[in-house]
């Protein structure tokens, strides 16, 4: 059971959180203006690491905000939490 | 020595209101406490309790807790005084249900089912979080000084509720009343 760290409720169960993927995937501007390969690339692709991976989390059973985990995907260790730039306050 | 049992209540007829803004933003600070009467809690997981009980769930989200005979009163009142503010006042009464749970082993009783930490140390009046507990969501809050326990349910969750604390309680005797 990992113990994660959400950014406003502090550390809680993993039973309570959902996985969002990797953090910082930009959705293009302009979509038509990709390459078959490239909207592909932005759908598909992830870095998948070994080691330091920024992901997503959602404190599903919580308060149900997003926000970013910093988790070595060797260890499982979890470094840290931060806000999302939208903040998520409002 | 009278050992106080563990007793649970369902509380009927209870309003809830969920309300959402910016708790950065005073002007809807300020307008949500002149609608209510009293400040929301934005220090995160607490509980304010007043004419009504004021729960925190989320950074720009509360649950207000009333008597379902005033749901009514406190939207017009929260509806006339955030006007022109960005906000999201919602009537949920039909979807929740409220229990009432006293007595020395409710602490007992819950970490049965949830992951919550409710060391008295930890857990303490005033405070509240939402959760899982027997794999339900959610929403504990410890309220009249630290003498009684309010669990949120969904309604639709409310029957499998009981019957999980009839099942985890019969150890502590516990009663419905």
């Amino acid at each position: 059971m990992l113990l994660i760290e959400c950014p406003w409720c502090g550390e809680r169960a993993e039973t309570e959180f959902s996985y969002g993927g990797e953090a910082g995937i930009v959705r293009p501007a302009e979509p038509d203006a990709l390459s078959d390969a490239e909207w592909a690339d932005y759908l598909f692709n992830r870095t998948n690491p070994r080691g330091a991976h920024r992901e997503l989390w959602n404190h599903a059973q919580g308060c149900r905000r997003w926000f970013g985990v910093e988790r070595d995907t060797v260890s499982y260790k979890i470094s840290g939490s931060f806000k999302l730039p939208s903040g998520g306050e409002a | 020595m009278s050992e106080q049992r563990t007793q649970v209540s369902i509380v009927p007829d209870t309003g809830f209101i969920n309300l959402r803004g910016d708790s950065q933003d005073a002007d809807f600070l300020n307008a949500a406490e002149a609608a209510t009467g009293q400040r929301l809690p934005v220090k995160a997981n607490t509980v304010s309790e007043g004419e009504l009980r004021v729960y925190w769930l989320g950074p720009d989200e509360w649950l207000l807790v009333c008597p379902a005979e005033k749901v009514a009163d406190v939207i017009s009142q929260l509806n006339e005084k955030l006007s022109g503010l960005h906000v999201a006042v919602n009537d949920i009464s039909g979807g929740n249900t409220s229990m009432h749970l006293s007595g020395e082993s409710v602490r007992a009783l819950f970490s049965k089912g949830c992951t919550l930490d409710f060391h008295p140390k930890v857990f303490k009046a005033g405070d509240c979080a939402q959760s899982g507990l027997a794999k339900a969501s959610v929403l504990i809050g410890l309220i009249e000084g630290g003498t009684t326990f309010e669990l949120i349910v969904r309604r639709s969750f409310a029957g499998y509720m009981l019957k999980w604390l009839r099942h985890a309680g019969r150890e502590y005797g516990i009663e419905f009343t």
